[in-house]
């Protein structure tokens, strides 16, 4: 809901929730919270909600795959039509200070787009002469479905564009609005900040960024998302052979990541089941150390992606561009340890859950510990939410790689604590 | 809407931790609580958990503060027979020492503990003293308190299976990395994992992983089950290991064999109690997103922790809290306020032939002389109102004759091109056709988008109005199989659609103007695509010679 409107609710809650995030964890808190009748604000950096979750692919072949990508898009519209949860999108913590409450101040970017104007008519997408100064979101929202990214607008580079402003039939863009701050109270605060996905260049081996044909497994979502269809990027065909690198960032000692990202097993099987679906032509093969579990009833699940994929127990070396648009993989043959040297089409790096880019100012401003990794720590191990701060919990990837459903799943359980601890949910005492 | 009485007393079946954590939780919000075991003692050995990684004075200090509340009932040795009723107002019947009887509840959480079954046949050994089951030789580190050698002293070799059976998982892991560990503690011995997939999907595991390794514990990954020898005490294991590329044999002194983790013995007469959907291995929760975290497939009943899957005690709390808050929703201080009905059954019409109750499935509909539709249970997909021989039964939000005046509506206004009527389901096809709309992908021009409440509301009679009306082709879009949230209803669509092809054809009409498809909210691209081949079909096939004649 937008902001402002809350204000018109009859007898609403005197308790109030900051939830710090709008991904999937920070929806379902704020979702949880506001069934309860507490009153949510949830702040969002981005222009959109929904995170990275929101963008992915549904992975189904004729069955669906337990992927839950589509129940962030359900969740979304959930919080969207609830008037207790106000969204600030473009929207950063400045401060917070704790007395009885926590006191916090939000530094807002300017929408540029006036969600209450746009009828989402693509004009200005369509028109922009620049490349990724106006982004499209993936889903239904009150807002509008596009954005203006400043690192791209030649308006804020030199001046020299309003094309946009210009051309809108309904006047709902004003390039001069300038940024403000929002001030609030909350009771009590859900830290949902969610993760950065690894570089893949960080791992310089694989190349990426230099072959063209090596694309990141998120890449490839947005790819069969967009456009439902795999396509390289060197020439626009679809690949025939595809391989797959597990653990890129993830479980790498070497980079002092000492942990699994828990999601990256499953994306890869499930989308290669997909792509291997709608044609069965393409040969894919997973390159891995250890497949991990994904979903319920586990093994039958891998028993019927060994039927159309091939898993190679080895993590390949390096890769490089023969002639042609192929990339070439060195790796070595589990049986006998015979060097192969074999050309894929495209090469689709597993890139893993990272802790977020804000995690050490965040916790520096609300006085709370990292882990070692970089991820909020937590106090009570049987309770993951728990932080050494009263009343401010954890959900989601903030504290660890989870998949969507584990997101959900603890963002409930910190909606809980939280309800708890305002005291809500003991009324019948 | 009318206020309705809820009650706030809520029935746990399964008296382990997560069962009574779930009754502490219950107790703090002040609802009363009945908790079922069916065994005789409460709390034991969390079955997917490290016993010896619990803080035990924890677990203590939380049974007792459960057990000596105010508002809770434990019933040991007791068996759930049967439930009846509505959410909020349910009979739960058991049995106990050949006594029947009954208690009133809200609510029910189902809590049962997994079973550990022993691979040790599988793996074609037989028992002897030297080869132990995982939990055998925690009971072996636990009772040894340090004092006395493990296994006598001495130089000795412990050789761990685990995953070479069966998948495994995270749970299974951990328990064999924290017992090779205790193992290596000890002079002398050496722990030995054989292994398929190192399972790490889970907070901390891969730092564990290292731990083990840089404390000497070796791994064997294998992708075969190793060849096993035994002859008593005698075991040989010999495997192709892929980093030496060799045939390696070990003689192990101590074998220690994984377990799996199985449903509760009783998992299957608590579904069928309940009138609860299990899973493919057995476990208490239908594998469909719909119902994540806790949500079975009926209203009111809830499922956590080992009961829905194999998890550590951690993932059992927060099962646990998320359970609690949708009993809360459900519940809230003994009062909600629920539409009057979500479903009429016209009692003219109704011959009782029992098809609703059969094929509803939320278990919403009961019987009380004649069949009676619940609100509160009732999820609104309106299956039972197609599959209604009689037609007795509407739906108050999707009343037929208003989705037959939509279809009517849809032939009403004359376009370029073919006329086309698609029923989506607004879980899925409904959501895509919205975001189409939305990031401008040119939809067909006679394009109709009818929103049911879900594919299996479609009744063969909306597919047959729509081509009387001279419709030149009809589409039916459910969910994926596996992602309904009614579960059945995208088949019970399917299968209408089939019949309904049958009888097009029988009647002159080409099949190929009514097609079934399934697809997922987040699909606007593939919704183009389907509603676009199908308008490229019926531009071949021409006009519904129905509305040619119409228009002569």
């Amino acid at each position: 809901m937008k902001q402002g409107s809350r204000e018109h609710l009859a007898n609403h809650s005197p308790k109030k929730v900051l939830v710090i995030g709008g991904g999937i964890a920070g929806l379902s808190a704020a979702w949880e919270l506001a069934r309860l009748a507490i009153d949510v604000d949830i702040v969002e950096k981005g222009p959109f909600l929904g995170g990275h979750a929101i963008g992915f692919c549904c992975k189904a072949t004729d069955e669906c795959q337990k992927c839950g990508a589509c129940s962030v898009t359900a969740r979304l519209l959930e919080v969207v039509q609830e008037p207790r949860i106000t969204v600030h999108l473009r929207s950063e913590l400045k401060s917070v200070t704790r007395n009885s409450t926590h006191r916090y101040v939000l530094s807002q970017r300017p929408l540029y787009i006036d969600p209450d104007r746009c009828t989402n008519c693509g004009l200005c997408f369509d028109k922009c002469p620049a490349a990724g100064a106006i982004v499209r979101g993936y889903a239904r929202s009150d807002g509008s479905l596009f954005a203006i990214d400043e690192a791209h607008c030649l308006h804020f580079k030199d001046a020299s564009c309003r094309l946009c402003q210009d051309e809108c039939p309904e006047q709902a863009i004003d390039l001069d609005q300038s940024a403000r701050q929002v001030s609030g109270e909350a009771d009590a605060i859900i830290v949902a900040t969610g993760f950065q996905v690894f570089d893949a260049k960080a791992r310089p081996r694989y190349g990426y960024g230099i072959n063209r044909n090596v694309i990141t497994a998120l890449e490839l979502e947005r790819m069969l998302r967009d456009k439902a269809q795999v396509l390289r990027p060197s020439d626009n065909k679809a690949p025939k052979t595809i391989a797959f690198i597990q653990c890129v960032g993830s479980r790498d000692h070497q980079l002092h990541h000492g942990f699994c990202s828990q999601v990256c097993c499953g994306y890869a099987m499930r989308m290669a089941e997909a792509i291997s679906h709608r044609d069965p032509g393409v040969q894919i093969s997973i390159f891995y150390m250890d497949m991990q579990n994904c979903g319920k009833n586990f093994s039958t699940f891998y028993e019927r992606c060994k039927e159309h994929i091939r898993f190679v127990r080895f993590m390949p070396g390096d890769l490089f561009q023969e002639e042609g648009d192929q990339v070439t993989l060195c790796y070595a043959t589990e049986r006998d340890g015979r060097p192969m040297k074999e050309p894929f089409d495209l090469v689709v790096l597993s890139v893993g859950i990272m802790p977020g880019a804000s995690n050490v100012r965040l916790a520096h401003m609300l006085q709370l510990d990292l882990d070692k990794h970089g991820f909020f720590a937590f106090t009570d191990p049987m309770d993951k939410t728990t932080t050494k701060q009263d009343g401010i919990f954890l959900a989601g990837t903030a504290q660890g790689p989870k998949d969507i459903a584990d997101s959900m799943g603890q963002a409930g359980q910190a909606a809980q604590r939280a309800a708890q601890y305002l005291g809500v949910t003991a009324c019948l005492k | 809407m009318e206020e309705i009485p809820m009650d706030t007393t809520v029935l746990i079946i399964g008296g382990g931790w997560i069962g009574i954590k779930v009754a502490q939780e219950l107790i703090d919000m002040g609802y009363g609580v009945v908790l079922a075991e069916s065994g005789t003692a409460m709390g034991g050995e969390p079955s997917g958990h490290p016993w010896a990684s619990v803080k035990k004075k924890d677990l203590t200090a939380l049974l007792d503060s459960v057990k000596e509340a105010d508002g809770i009932e434990i019933l040991t040795a007791a068996t759930l027979v049967s439930l009846t009723g509505v959410p909020g107002r349910f009979q739960a019947r058991f049995e106990q020492g050949g006594e029947s009887f009954e208690r009133a509840v809200g609510a029910v959480v189902v809590a049962l503990e997994t079973q550990r079954v022993s691979l040790a046949e599988a793996y074609g050994l037989r028992g002897d003293e030297n080869i132990l089951t995982q939990s055998q030789l925690e009971h072996v580190c636990a009772s040894g308190n340090g004092e006395a050698p493990l296994f006598g002293g001495g130089s000795k070799d412990v050789l761990f299976l685990v995953g070479l059976q069966q998948e495994g998982n995270p749970v299974v892991m951990e328990r064999a990395i924290q017992s090779a560990l205790q193992v290596q503690d000890n002079e002398g011995l050496q722990a030995t994992i054989l292994v398929g997939n190192v399972k790490l999907a889970q907070h901390g595991l891969e730092t564990l992983y290292k731990e083990s390794r840089e404390k000497g514990v070796l791994y064997f990954k294998l992708r075969e089950t190793p060849h096993i020898k035994q002859n008593g005490a005698d075991v040989s294991i010999s495997f192709f290991d892929n980093v030496i590329h060799d045939q390696v044999v070990l003689r192990p002194d101590v074998l220690v064999v994984e377990e799996a983790i199985r449903p509760h013995p009783q998992a299957s007469e608590v579904a069928q109690a309940l009138g609860i959907v299990r899973d493919g291995e057995g476990f208490l929760q239908p594998d469909n997103v719909h119902f994540l975290s806790t949500r079975s497939n009926r209203e009111g009943i809830y499922v956590v922790g080992p009961a829905r899957l194999p998890s550590s005690l951690a993932q059992g709390w927060k099962d646990a809290q998320n359970a609690v808050l949708e009993i809360w929703q459900l519940l809230g201080k003994g009062k909600r306020v629920v539409p009057k009905e979500k479903a009429t059954i016209h009692r003219g019409k109704c011959t009782i032939c029992l098809t609703c109750f059969r094929v509803c499935p939320h278990g919403a509909i009961y019987w009380d002389n004649r069949a009676v539709i619940s609100p509160t249970a009732c999820q609104g997909c309106g299956i039972c109102a197609s599959e209604c021989p009689m037609d007795a039964i509407q739906l108050v939000d999707f009343r037929d004759d208003q989705i037959e005046d939509q279809i009517l509506q849809g032939t009403a206004t004359s376009v370029d091109g073919p006329q086309m009527i698609a029923f989506c389901c607004q879980n899925s096809a409904y959501e895509a056709a919205q975001m189409a709309r939305m990031t401008g992908d040119p939809l067909p021009k006679g394009l109709k988008i009818i929103q049911v409440p879900c594919a299996g509301k479609v009744d063969v009679d909306y597919i047959l109005t729509a081509f009387k009306a001279g419709v030149d082709g009809v589409l039916v879009l459910a969910c994926h199989k596996d992602n309904c949230k009614s579960q059945q209803g995208n088949t019970f669509a399917q299968w209408r659609v089939e019949h309904a092809r049958r009888m097009l054809e029988e009647s002159g009409l080409e099949q190929e103007r009514l097609l079934f498809a399934t697809m997922a909210s987040n699909m606007p691209i593939e919704f183009v695509r389907i509603t676009k081949g199908m308008e490229d079909k019926l531009n071949q096939l021409g006009h519904n010679p129905i509305r040619k004649g119409a228009a002569a």
